[in-house]
């Protein structure tokens, strides 16, 4: 039974990394490759403040969004004005340097020997210890962050993204502050993805650079590619089947030594086929065009 | 305890101001060795991001595919090392031409966008990669066993293998940027890059040129591919790097320019060497990126780049 709900805590901490990942791509039409970077930065900052700063997990948890909200500023500020292939490029430059410092900022975050023994979260005193309850948890933490993102698509905040998304000259002719409302977005976005940072270091109660590579955010992008960008279901769907994947091929009986790799060809040729045939994913509404 | 007296002394700094010079030395050869290396790569990827916008991720998994092809006819079939590394290349070119027609030829005739193009190499590199990783596994393999013979140029030290990289660049890319100036196809490569629309209204048939320029970039990716697996072998993720370095020195001399990936791979590879010296191997990364993210900020048109390159690029 802890095995279902191993599977459903991964399924919803890549929900809310899909879902905030679909307020740059899906919405505002920005291709990054380092959406594992805030989602790295997220998981050492609430680690970082739980185990030195003996913080609780939830002022933890909110400083790590503020700070991973702050620090994509850095690339946001100055890439958003790139277009194409040249926005990805910079935003791939971020992601590697991140996972570099991250990797040889050995005094603080212990490079490749990774951070063992991360505090169990805390709810009203009661700790998270089991699966199941660790399953509520991320539960009701996936669906207040899908609320709010909800919310924020539905906004009029939203709809703009969408304007910008589809005519960035119509919506700046119509007196919309479009580098200004980009960098927003891709600040929330990365705030966000601190939170399923949060969910994962307190579940592992280990973590270590290599969760947060490059590969990790072409991950992230293959869920919003399979499922479908630019609305709810797309994300949803997309990082259920990429969690789902690995364990339905488990239970077909394929030697584990060639598992992984079968995995990854199959996400490959699912991005080639649908790129060619239905661009916006099995159930989204935006391809990237 | 005697003391040390002051010839001592000044003979110690001196051999060790000696031994750091030497030390430098080695580390820019090298540096300039890994350049040639690259500097083909880099060539490969710029023939087919200048003509056809398409950043060709896949162009990775090419090179990596190169290297095990020729492992499978070097060491599999035990072939002799000319044929093995010809039909290499052959087939590194094939699979590039193959690229084109399965998968960017139809997202072209859709007139699909440059993003989706992007993520459909992104998807072959993985799948292409990962296959190569489930037939032969991820540990390390080696084209040729033993030590390999060295020079010595003064201070510097290279090896055979390092050698023939350094011919196999020096003769190969002046020749082909000569060819490209001169020939009837470089003529037709040039032409694409500066306007499709008006080559193919000039009766030039872009599909096949297309064609030619992912076999050869393709090919060119297969040579660096081999030359570097026979001095430090390979895994299957060797082709990332690669890629990368190669993007980075296109974007630091100058998209549209076909010299300008080359000097941006002997810069690249000399400042890595000099981070080495200076620094540390663990912060290389840090820095390529770091300057890779410059570039794109203050100078996205390269060292050799002109800006009506940018705002076309830009559109």
């Amino acid at each position: 039974m802890n095995y279902l709900w191993h599977i459903l805590v991964m399924i919803n901490i890549y929900i809310i990394l899909a879902l905030s990942f679909n307020l740059v791509a899906g919405y505002t039409g920005l291709l990054s490759l380092c959406h594992a970077a805030f989602y790295g930065i997220g998981a050492y900052a609430t680690t970082l403040l739980m185990m030195k700063a003996g913080w609780g997990f939830f002022p933890s948890l909110l400083a790590a969004i503020l700070l991973t909200g702050v620090l994509s500023l850095i690339i946001a500020v100055p890439s958003l004005r790139l277009r194409g292939d040249y926005f990805v490029l910079a935003t791939l430059g971020f992601q590697i340097i991140v996972f570099t410092i991250l990797y040889n900022w050995v005094s603080l975050t212990r490079g490749p020997y990774g951070i063992p023994g991360i505090p169990i979260p805390k709810v009203f005193g009661v700790e998270v210890n089991t699966v199941f309850r660790y399953f509520l948890f991320s539960g009701v933490i996936a669906g207040f962050c899908s609320l709010l993102l909800w919310m924020l698509k539905t906004s009029p905040f939203g709809r703009v993204l969408k304007a910008i998304r589809e005519d960035e000259i119509a919506a700046a002719a119509l007196g919309k502050n479009v580098s200004g409302l980009k960098v927003t977005a891709f600040a929330i976005a990365a705030g966000f993805a601190a939170v399923p940072g949060a969910l994962f270091a307190g579940y592992m109660r280990y973590i270590d650079p290599t969760s947060f590579t490059l590969m990790e955010s072409v991950f992230i992008i293959a869920i919003i590619i399979i499922g479908g960008a630019g609305n709810f279901i797309g994300p949803v769907v997309g990082a259920a089947f990429m969690v789902l994947l690995p364990e339905a091929l488990r239970f077909l009986h394929i030697p584990d030594a060639i598992a992984a790799n079968m995995r990854q060809i199959i996400y490959g040729l699912l991005l080639i086929i649908l790129m060619r045939y239905r661009p916006q994913g099995l159930f989204g509404e935006y391809g990237f065009e | 305890m005697s003391r040390p007296n002051l010839k001592s002394v000044k003979r110690e700094i001196a051999d060790a101001f000696m031994e750091e010079s030497k030390m430098l030395w080695q580390l820019l050869a090298n540096g300039f060795v890994n350049g040639c290396l690259f500097a083909l790569t880099a060539f490969g990827f710029a023939l087919i991001y200048n003509t056809t916008r398409i950043f060709h991720i896949a162009h990775g998994a090419i090179y990596t595919a190169g290297a095990y092809l020729c492992y499978v006819f070097l060491v599999k079939l035990g072939w002799n090392m000319p044929l093995a590394i010809i039909l290499a290349l052959t087939l590194t070119a094939l699979l590039g031409i193959l690229t084109e027609l399965l998968v960017y030829a139809p997202l072209e005739r859709r007139g699909a966008s440059l993003l989706v193009a992007l993520l459909s190499s992104l998807g072959l590199y993985i799948a292409l990669v990962n296959f190569i990783a489930m037939v032969f596994g991820n540990e390390t393999k080696v084209l040729r066993p033993g030590v390999e013979a060295t020079f010595h140029f003064g201070p510097i030290i290279l090896t055979r293998i390092q050698f023939a990289q350094v011919i196999t660049a020096c003769v190969l890319l002046p020749l082909l940027l000569l060819l490209l100036r001169l020939t009837d196809w470089g003529k037709k490569i040039r032409a694409l890059r500066d306007n499709p629309t008006l080559t193919e209204v000039m009766g030039v048939n872009t599909r096949v040129v297309r064609l030619f320029v992912f076999a050869l970039g393709s090919a060119l990716a297969g040579i660096s591919a081999v030359l570097s697996a026979l001095d430090i072998g390979m895994d299957p993720h060797i082709g990332m790097p690669a890629l990368l370095i190669a993007a980075v020195a296109l974007i630091i001399g100058g998209v549209g320019t076909f010299e300008g990936p080359i000097i941006g791979a002997f810069l690249l590879c000399i400042l890595q060497s000099l981070v080495i010296w200076q620094v540390s191997a663990r912060w290389m990364d840090a820095v390529t990126f770091g300057l890779l993210i410059f570039f794109l900020l203050f100078r996205p048109q390269g060292l050799l780049g002109q800006r009506r390159r940018l705002e076309e690029a830009l559109t």
